[in-house]
């Protein structure tokens, strides 16, 4: 627990200490770099609405490679289940004409249901075949890309000007809490899910069992759980939840789907939830680290003159000390395939279970 | 179509092809080795942006190519000290070095250029031999794409023709049966995993001063994980990668001769993840990777 504990505090401040030194090399001014920075994540109502909600994103995206950590699986797919859970809901918000309290949740399932469609077929490769879901769901990431950008540019085009849909019904967009902010309902619904998730990981049987499989797959099966079923559920609840995150941004802030609607938020998820060691709780405090970094990056850029890709450098450096367990910590490492060589590739899960 | 379309079109191939093949030759190295890289895009983007970046100095290619290759043999060092020394998630650590790999290139553009988004013309490999064309102008001007050719058939002969290449097929395939037959496993898991880095850091190189003279954010643009699938599509060998990547190029150029035709561009593009996804799930006979890949060694 203490090595949790270094790499957890440790890990981002080394990460900015490092930050510092390329801004040095770059004839910068750290502090007034970072100092920009915090300006424009936090130090206006304006740029705090912004940065909660970017942070609403990052939790539910976060919570779908955390949870998938969790029965030792690596989501890397969270940015393509992001996408087509958008899709989704754009298309539904803007076909399915009903009153607002029916809408809202009829589009947010919708956005959960896409995002589960594309975990499942992770999941289901991996429990059927043993595909492993790192190649399956990197694969799946591009093939979202290019559906999404094939429907957007054709048969689901819903605007003259660019690639994207029409705009959602009014009944299906999310109002702003706050007045002259975009911060909407949808942030503390993320923090109702994260504590929803973390309570159902640690007391419930389905979310025992989870953790059982990301232990030690010999040990589920030997317990007489079906650790297949178990994967798909999980990549289907991984990919729903990166559903929900994409839905949020459609219905909370474009109101429509555009092609260009994720910059690689499902990368930055994987960063989200290895800093939070995939402990749902830890995400949300993690998903706003990421945020104030993503959302002060352009005042960083535009009143301190530092590269807004600075954060990008000082998240790659995070992600490179999880990797390790070079600080005293088993880090991230839910995953229990490191633990079992044999259990790579030679052996589907599928075999002799059930 | 004519003759001279279809000679177009494998040429073109052959060209697309080449960026993949380093990089896929690449993974083929170090994952025969039991290390795997999922950091060759943000490697290729490292290749490609040093490359330029030593032509606009010393406007020489040769050193350019040179320069990339020391880049890429830095991110292997990296790649090879965390996952062998270290016995890190090797998932993880490609992951960080395409973050810092991709983010560290597009912040030292905007360094070095004074300009986000692309980096001036330099010199480039299109500048050689010449005005008029003769035989020795396309020896210079395509070298990478012959190189690519020669490495693949090295690499080849190395991994199924000498003690060296059984050693380290040994070590991704059992590390603990090489150990028990005298193999240093370390060290060819990180000679592996460092030639992986500079093959894939030469792939870059060609993006950025073979095919063009410049580097822009997002050149590389998802080649990397193409190259991964090739690796996986031709079945971890150099010969089946190589071959894996000739057809996803020959599918990027028909899709350019294909433009007019009312053929949706995405529909070829998502080709090679497709197959992959078909392959590594075993529907055209299994596709296997090696025993220990991917597989801290703990003697």
């Amino acid at each position: 627990m203490r090595g949790r504990l270094i790499v957890r505090t440790f890990g981002p401040l080394l990460a900015i200490a490092l930050g510092s030194l390329v801004i040095l090399l770059a004839r910068g001014s750290p502090i007034a770099a970072y100092g920009a920075l915090l300006q424009g994540a936090l130090g206006s109502v304006q740029g705090f609405s912004e940065t909660l909600t970017q942070t609403t994103l990052f939790i539910f995206a976060g919570l779908s490679v955390a949870l998938a950590f969790r029965a030792g699986l690596f989501n890397i797919g969270a940015e393509g289940q992001l996408v087509v859970g958008a899709l989704c809901a754009a298309v539904v918000g803007t076909h399915v004409h009903v009153a607002k309290p029916l809408e809202v949740p009829i589009c947010f399932a919708a956005g959960a249901l896409g995002g589960a469609f594309w975990g499942f077929i992770a999941g289901f490769l991996r429990a059927r075949f043993g595909a492993s879901e790192v190649i399956t769901t990197i694969m799946l990431n591009y093939i979202a890309y290019l559906s999404v950008n094939y429907l957007v540019a054709g048969p689901l085009r819903g605007s003259p000007l660019a690639p994207e849909t029409a705009t959602i019904d009014t009944a299906a967009m999310l109002n702003p809490i706050i007045p002259g902010t975009r911060l909407t309902a949808a942030f503390p619904f993320a923090i109702v899910v994260a504590v929803a998730a973390w309570w159902w990981l640690k007391r419930t049987v389905s979310g025992f069992e989870l953790r059982t499989v990301g232990r030690s797959e010999r040990v589920a099966r030997y317990a007489g759980m079906s650790v297949q079923a178990i994967i798909v559920k999980t990549m289907m609840l991984s990919g729903a939840l990166a559903g929900i995150g994409g839905a949020c941004e459609v219905m909370g802030l474009l109101h429509r789907f555009n092609a260009q609607l994720s910059p690689g938020y499902g990368f930055t998820s994987i960063a989200v939830a290895l800093l939070a060691q995939s402990n749902p709780l830890g995400v949300i405090a993690s998903a706003f680290f990421f945020a104030v970094l993503a959302n002060g990056a352009l005042s960083m850029q535009a009143l301190a003159l530092v590269p807004k890709d600075l954060v990008s450098i000082i998240e790659g450096l995070i992600i490179l000390f999880a990797s390790a367990n070079w600080m005293g910590s088993q880090f991230a490492l839910h995953r229990s395939r490191g633990s079992e060589p044999a259990n790579e590739g030679d052996e589907p899960v599928a075999a002799g279970s059930t | 179509m004519g003759l001279s379309i279809v000679l177009a079109v494998l040429a073109i191939a052959v060209i697309k092809a080449t960026p993949l093949a380093y990089a896929a030759l690449g993974g083929v190295v170090s994952e025969n080795a039991g290390v795997v890289n999922i950091g060759l895009e943000g490697m290729m983007a490292a290749g490609a942006f040093t490359a330029v970046v030593a032509s606009f100095y010393f406007h020489s290619v040769v050193l350019a190519v040179i320069a990339a290759a020391l880049t890429g043999a830095m991110l292997g060092l990296l790649l090879a000290y965390l996952a062998v020394t270290q016995r890190a998630d090797q998932i993880i650590v490609g992951m960080a070095i395409n973050v810092l790999a991709l983010g560290g290139a597009a912040f030292m553009l905007s360094v070095l250029f004074g300009q986000p988004g692309a980096s001036p013309e330099v010199t480039s490999f299109s500048t050689l031999g010449g005005a008029t064309a003769t035989v020795m102008t396309y020896l210079q001007r395509y070298a990478l794409v012959w190189l690519a050719i020669i490495v693949c058939i090295v690499v080849h002969v190395f991994l199924y023709r000498t003690p060296g290449g059984l050693h380290l097929r040994a070590v991704g395939e059992s590390p603990h049966a090489a150990l028990t037959a005298g193999i240093n496993v370390a060290k060819y898991r990180y000679l592996a995993t460092i030639v992986g880095g500079v093959l894939a850091a030469l792939g870059g190189a060609y993006l950025s001063i073979g095919e063009v003279d410049l580097y822009s954010d997002g050149m590389v643009a998802g080649r990397g994980f193409i190259a991964l699938a090739a690796v996986i599509f031709g079945r971890w060998t150099p010969l089946g990668a190589m071959g894996a990547c000739l057809f996803f190029g020959f599918f990027s150029s028909l899709q350019i001769a294909l433009q007019r035709a009312n053929v949706p561009a995405q529909l070829l593009e998502m080709l090679p993840y497709v197959l992959t996804i078909v392959a590594i799930a075993g529907f055209i006979g299994r596709s296997r990777p090696p025993a220990a890949d991917g597989v801290p060694f703990t003697p």
